[in-house]
Formats: structure tokens, sequence, C-alpha cells
């Protein structure tokens, strides 16, 4: 239990990254939440939460493209991983289920640095980004030069996206906190460590590759 | 029909007049004491282009005044214009259909606002809650006559709207909207919706004589507008929609806000069985 995080996960400014991104994205959420869900705009009345929505998406646009411009081989890396799937995600989408309500471990093929549920994650959270940030963009600025029409399908575009992005948020905040079996991974994302025995199950094929480049 | 820049001044100041005395337009509102379905008929055959219906909209609301503006280019509505007439050429010349809003049954601005500061009121009138409104524009977008303007500032959001009460002041007390009480030339007449649309057939039908167009606005529109409109042609020559509608996606907007509700909750309902079951099977597992 009290074996020793050793294995470096996350780079220092990565967990930055994280945080801000979501510090920003969990004021946008609540922002417009209360302006999406019925019964709950009371607190909108003002503008006030408009003017904090606007503050936090120059946070949430512009933390991704500061850590673009300092890490670029970092980011590419990011996407192409997002966007590699090969016959052990099949084979991971399979045995999730069976894995996630506390199956055997040993079932799970070997994963790289995230695993398939992760990626799929990630993508979701680059899609929605990329909606959200189109559609709000059109709704902030180009709202007089765009046809009413256009005008609400943004608006039917953000609220879909943000319903997305709400449950794969759920989702991503039960696995990384509170699932049994996910007993390193918040920690991880604040030291950037894990110990090797998570690692190893969790992370094997990635595990494998470090542990070959330190040895 | 012209009408100098003193007539017009001399107009507005009379018309203010009229809105201080007019008994017997209260007589006739207090005899319907139920004030529910109330209404107004706009009849543009009578319209003069005098803007006396501007100028005491203006007065009665305490909204900065203009002069008589330039009928080829009216104002637009806006927050300090609840009122303004849109003008039609007909026959090389200028005419005209009062414009503001209409006060529908169903409104697509009630239905979209996030806030609740538009609603309808006791009346079945649409009004606006100054300090419930978010600015999101919204209302601006959705309604099918263009009736709110918003004036945002880009930076902050924060959003300047106005728009006709129905002299929610007056109504109430049983007298006409300022509006009716100024037309002269029986243009606007404020009642009984019934009664109303009664007259207005009649109207309609000795239009018909003369052009087939002719047509009775907003009997059925969105559920019943609380301002009809008699017209002389049909009603896109003034810029009426024909078919209005709450816009199909204020209608997607509020399934997508049930279902994203329902499936959030769903979602973390879930994770506490999720949770349960997973922690049960590996302690059985470790045994």
């Amino acid at each position: 239990m009290t074996e020793a995080r050793v294995v470096e996960r996350f780079k220092k400014r990565t967990i930055w990254f994280h945080w801000i991104h979501t510090t920003a994205f969990l004021v946008l959420l609540v922002t417009g939440a209360i302006l999406f869900i019925p019964g709950l705009g009371g607190p909108a009345a003002g503008g006030l939460t408009r003017f904090i929505h606007r503050i936090a998406v120059v946070f949430f646009a512009g933390a991704p493209i500061v850590y673009f411009i300092l890490n670029p081989r970092m980011s590419l890396h990011f996407i192409k991983e997002t966007l590699t799937w090969g016959k052990d995600d099949i084979q991971w989408i399979r045995q999730a289920p069976d894995y996630y309500f506390g199956g055997d471990e040993e079932n799970m093929p070997p994963q790289g640095h995230v695993n398939t549920g992760q990626k799929m994650w990630q993508f979701i959270v680059l899609v929605t980004g990329a909606l959200f940030l189109i559609s709000g963009f059109f709704m902030w600025f180009l709202k007089d030069a765009l046809s009413p029409g256009v005008f609400q399908w943004c608006v039917i575009v953000h609220d879909v996206a943000f319903i997305v992005a709400l449950l794969m948020l759920l989702v991503h905040v039960y696995l990384g906190i509170i699932h049994p079996r996910m007993t390193e991974s918040l920690r991880s994302m604040w030291d950037g460590k894990i110990s090797k025995t998570y690692a190893k199950s969790h992370y094997g094929k990635w595990y494998d590759e470090v542990a070959k480049g330190k040895s | 029909m012209e009408i100098s820049r003193k007539d017009f001044l001399k107009g507005a100041a009379g018309a203010t007049g009229l809105l201080l005395l007019a008994p017997p337009a209260m007589a006739m509102a207090k005899e319907s004491q139920t004030s529910a379905g109330m209404a107004m008929l706009i009849d543009v055959t009578k319209c003069v282009n005098c803007w006396w219906c501007y100028a005491a909209c203006k007065e009665c609301n305490n909204l900065p005044e203009t002069a008589k503006p330039d009928p080829a280019q009216p104002p637009a509505l806006s927050s300090n214009v609840w009122t303004t007439l849109h003008p039609v050429m007909k026959d090389g010349e200028w005419t005209s259909r009062k414009k503001a809003c209409n006060h529908c049954t169903d409104a697509a601005c009630v239905e979209v606002c996030p806030t609740g500061a538009l609603s309808y009121n006791e009346m079945g009138f649409v009004q606006y809650d100054k300090e419930k409104c978010s600015g999101c524009g919204y209302c601006a977008e959705f309604c099918p006559f263009d009736v709110p303007q918003m004036e945002t500032n880009i930076i902050t959001g924060v959003a300047i709207m106005d728009k006709c009460t129905f002299c929610h002041d007056r109504v109430t007390n049983g007298e006409q909207p300022a509006c009716a009480a100024a037309c002269t030339a029986g243009g606007i007449i404020y009642g009984q919706r019934a009664d109303l649309i009664a007259e207005a057939k009649e109207r309609v039908a000795s239009l018909q004589q003369n052009n087939t167009d002719a047509s009775l606005y907003g009997v059925n529109e969105l559920g019943g507008l609380h301002v009809m409109y008699v017209l002389d042609n049909s009603p896109a020559v003034y810029g009426l929609p024909a078919d209005p509608e709450v816009p199909p996606t204020s209608i997607v907007r509020d399934v997508l806000r049930w279902v994203g509700s329902g499936l959030a909750i769903a979602v973390v309902a879930g994770f506490g069985l999720n949770y349960l079951a997973a922690k049960l099977r590996m302690r059985r597992g470790e045994e």
C-alpha cells in the first residue's frame, strides 16, 4: 500500500495546464449551466455571470494555445495518441464493463500511456472544446452579422457540446477520484508520479517502454 | 397625408392631453374588468403617417424624445423606441404598418428566456423584467417579428433591451394604451379581443372587394397575437411573416435541456451502483 511512487507520469507543466484548464472549464460550466438548466437562471440576472463566462473562456482557450507554443512536440504527441486506435482498444472496450464492475484485471489488454477510455475522453475534450469555441466565437463576436437561424444553431451546438462534455466530465471525475480501482489517478495529476505496480497493471505497454528507456 | 414638424409637435402635445382625458375609452375598458381577452387592432388602411402613436408612446413611457422621423427611414425599434412605423412603399407613396411587440400568446421570447425576464403578465401580455435580464439576447434571435433589440457591450456582454409593455400601468387601470389613445385616425383600437376580431372581419371583407389579398393577421398566429392587423394586402407586403412560428430550434433546446439533465442524473446514479458493485466484487476477489 505504501509503495513508493517513482514512475513519472506527468510533467509539472502538464499538471499546471490540466488544473488551469479544469478551473476555467468549471467556471464556464457553472456560469453556462444556469442559463441552460430550466429554472436555474436566477443568478444570471444582471449579466455578471455572462461577464465571468467571457473571462473564463480566455483561460479556457488561452491555456491550450500557450501550452502548445511552449510544448509543441508533447502537444502533437497528445493529439496523435488520442487518434491512434488499434485492436487492443477494441479488446479494451469489450472487457471494460466487466473490469469496471470489479472483474479480473488480468483480462484487460496492456495499455499505453493512456488507456482506451482516457483516449475517448481526450477525444471528447478536443471535439467539444472546438465546438464550444467555434459556436461561442460566433455568438460572441458575430451576433449581428449572423442570421437568426445560424445563431440559433450555434446555441444548439453549444448546448449539445455542453451535455456531452458534462456527461464525460462526470465519468472522468468518477473514474479519476472515486472508482475503487483508480487509487493513484488523482495523486498522479498532483505530483505527476505513480507506483510501479500501478503503472504495470494500468499502463503495461507504456511501463515496459519507460522501464526499457531507463535501464 | 403630409404633416409638418410643427403640426407633429402640436399633435404630440394634443395626444398627451387626450391620454389624460380619454374617458370614453376608460369606460369601455372598465366594462370588461376580466381584462383577460383584451387586445389591440391595427388597421393599416387608416394610418395617415402622423406618428402620434410614436410620440405618445415616448411621452407616456418616459423615453427620450426625438423629432418626427422621416417616413422612408423610420427609427428602428430599440430600448428607446418601443413602437415605430414599418415603411411600406405602395403605389409610389410611403405608407406604414405600426410595428411594436405583438404580445404573442405563445411567445418565442418567453420560451427561450433562461432567466424568466420575459414572461406573461396577468393580462396575457408579454412583460419584460430588466432586473432579471442576463443580456443573452436569445429573445432577439428567436422572435419571429424581430422585435427585441439588444445593445450589447461586446466585452462585458452587458446588454440593454426594452420593449413595449402594452402600457401595463395604463391598461391595468382600465385605460387604453398610449398609442391607441393617441391615434385620431381610428387606426389603433383597443378592446375586447372577440369584439375586435368581429369588427376586423367586417373591415377585411369590404377591403377584399378591392384586393383579394386583404387579410386579417394575428387571430391564430402563435396562439393568437394580442396585436392584430387589418391589411389591405398580404402580410408579406407589410413585413409580417406569413406563417410565424416559435423556431423549432427552441423546441430542440427544450428537449435537450430535459434530456441532458436526465442523463446527468442517470449517470450519477449509475456511478453509485457501479461503486457498490465493484467494491463488493473486488473484496470478494481478495478473500
